[in-house]
């Protein structure tokens, strides 16, 4: 199911290369626009909110996986569903005989933001570079937390998502998702008060980015994990119970 | 009704990055001002950006990306008005809304920081209004340059992203421009990047020495981008016709 979907999703961008190159173009310069601020501000002070640059960095390349995966899996198929619930286009997808969530957040992938992959990987690897090495536990901890903070986000994608089946035009809540996720190219501990609260709980975008990282640095409680877990769950919970109420007040186009 | 102006205040809150940008810099001079710039000058800065920004701001290069694209330009075109005087009427529309939902994010900058508050002199104001305008006018023309693309290539959004990023470092989004290294940050003068948008800010904090210049690179830039999106207008309603569409 998966591996068909992906395989579509291919055979597309192959089907349109020289747009596949400006949009691998466009991501290489972007991915510099998110680091070049980091350089500048470092140039002015050495510690920030407690972080130095190289350990900001692990923060960027966090953000950047997080930005790549939202670009090639979430933003093509948010647009999908609410243009699908727009036009009714999402009585096909309904009527299929699989898990209608399952192929809507997976029935458009836009393979050109892989180098933004590349690029955080990248900018990781330089991070880490300068860094004392990190413990197997600390990279297994970043794993668990960095997954954890990739299912809260689905979940509130989906939860975004629903909203469209209500409001109908929303088609741009997805600039409204990259700006939220802005927020989390800086390391969480400039944010203060309620904001840190937000940002690591409500829309959990420093789980994703500054918790892997602060876990590869040996500074993640034992708390942040059952927190970003809890969130997790909660988050993945709810978007699925709103989505299968979102279904049933889903009249289509005509109706 | 309640889904467009749902749309509405999702469109206006996609341009709260200075508050991000705020949070840095704020953390960054925690210890001390840097080149200038303390806590309260970040925090007027960054607000200033905010409001500028909202004022100028538009949405041209999507919204005319889209109509190339679907086609829906054409039923526009048979209308006795021009379709970017349309747009310009409708994002003109849209300022009254965008300073209401402008109002309590000020407001509560101020509760944050009561001391960013300040009172700029009659002639000051005069200048920044002036420079703001021609911002919003380079920032429109901008976007619909990378707009009328469309009738070229597919990419418009695209590219136009690209001139986004040099602008948030270059046009003084991201950073105030003085804190550019001094290369950088002599080019930058002269590009329209900063035309867009720190040059009403820096002349409305009274931190740009020479108003008058400012406001003569601004008008040079619009003008060179009107000229232009004039040409590519007659260029692309050729290609456009050509296709068929």
């Amino acid at each position: 199911m998966l591996g068909a979907l992906l395989r579509v999703a291919f055979m597309t961008a192959a089907a349109y290369r020289a747009s596949f190159l400006v949009d691998v173009g466009v991501g290489a310069m972007t991915s510099v626009g998110v680091l070049l601020p980091l350089v500048f501000v470092y140039d002015h002070a050495a510690v920030i909110g407690g972080w130095t640059f190289h350990e900001a960095l692990l923060v960027t390349g966090f953000f950047l996986l997080l930005q790549g995966l939202s670009g090639m899996l979430i933003e093509p198929n948010l647009s999908a569903v609410v243009e699908g619930v727009r036009t009714g286009a999402l009585d096909y997808l309904v009527l299929k005989p699989v898990d209608a969530q399952l192929v809507a957040s997976l029935q458009r992938i836009a393979p050109a933001k892989v180098w933004d992959l590349l690029a955080g990987g990248a900018v990781l690897a330089y991070g880490l570079h300068h860094l004392p090495a990190p413990s197997a536990l600390g990279v297994l901890e970043a794993a668990g937390l960095l997954l954890a903070g990739l299912g809260a986000m689905y979940g509130l994608w989906i939860l975004v998502i629903c909203t469209s089946f209500w409001f109908v035009r929303v088609d741009n809540l997805r600039f409204l998702l990259s700006s939220v996720l802005d927020t989390g190219r800086w390391p969480v501990g400039i944010y203060q008060g309620w904001l840190r609260l937000v940002l690591t709980v409500v829309v959990p975008v420093a789980v994703v980015t500054s918790f892997p990282a602060m876990a590869l640095l040996h500074r993640a409680q034992p708390v942040l994990v059952l927190q970003a877990a809890a969130v997790a769950v909660t988050l993945l919970g709810l978007s699925r119970l709103t989505w299968r109420l979102a279904l049933r007040h889903y009249t289509s186009a005509s109706s | 009704m309640v889904a467009y102006r749902a749309e509405m205040v999702v469109w206006i809150l996609t341009a709260t990055m200075p508050l991000v940008m705020l949070a840095l810099w704020n953390a960054a001079a925690a210890q001390g001002p840097l080149a200038g710039f303390g806590q309260a000058e970040f925090a007027r800065y960054f607000t200033a950006t905010l409001v500028v920004r909202q004022l100028t701001g538009t949405w041209l290069v999507w919204e005319l990306s889209n109509m190339v694209r679907t086609g829906s330009l054409s039923p526009q075109l048979l209308r006795p008005l021009h379709p970017l005087s349309l747009n310009l009427a409708e994002t003109l529309a849209a300022l009254p809304f965008r300073l209401v939902v402008l109002t309590p994010i000020v407001a509560a900058l101020l509760v944050w920081r009561p001391d960013i508050a300040f009172l700029p002199a009659p002639s000051t104001l005069l200048l920044t209004a002036l420079s703001t305008v021609l911002a919003f006018l380079l920032s429109w023309l901008v976007q619909g340059l990378f707009g009328m693309l469309a009738f070229w290539l597919d990419q418009s959004v695209g590219l136009f992203s690209v001139w986004f990023a040099i602008y948030a470092l270059l046009g003084g989004y991201f950073l105030p421009l003085p804190l550019l290294p001094p290369m950088v940050r002599d080019a930058a003068r002269w590009l329209p990047f900063q035309a867009t948008l720190a040059a009403p800010v820096e002349i409305l904090l009274g931190t740009n020495g020479d108003p008058l210049e400012a406001l003569a690179v601004q008008l040079g830039w619009v003008l060179v981008a009107g000229a232009l999106a004039a040409w590519m207008w007659r260029a692309g309603l050729r290609r456009y016709g050509a296709v068929g569409a």
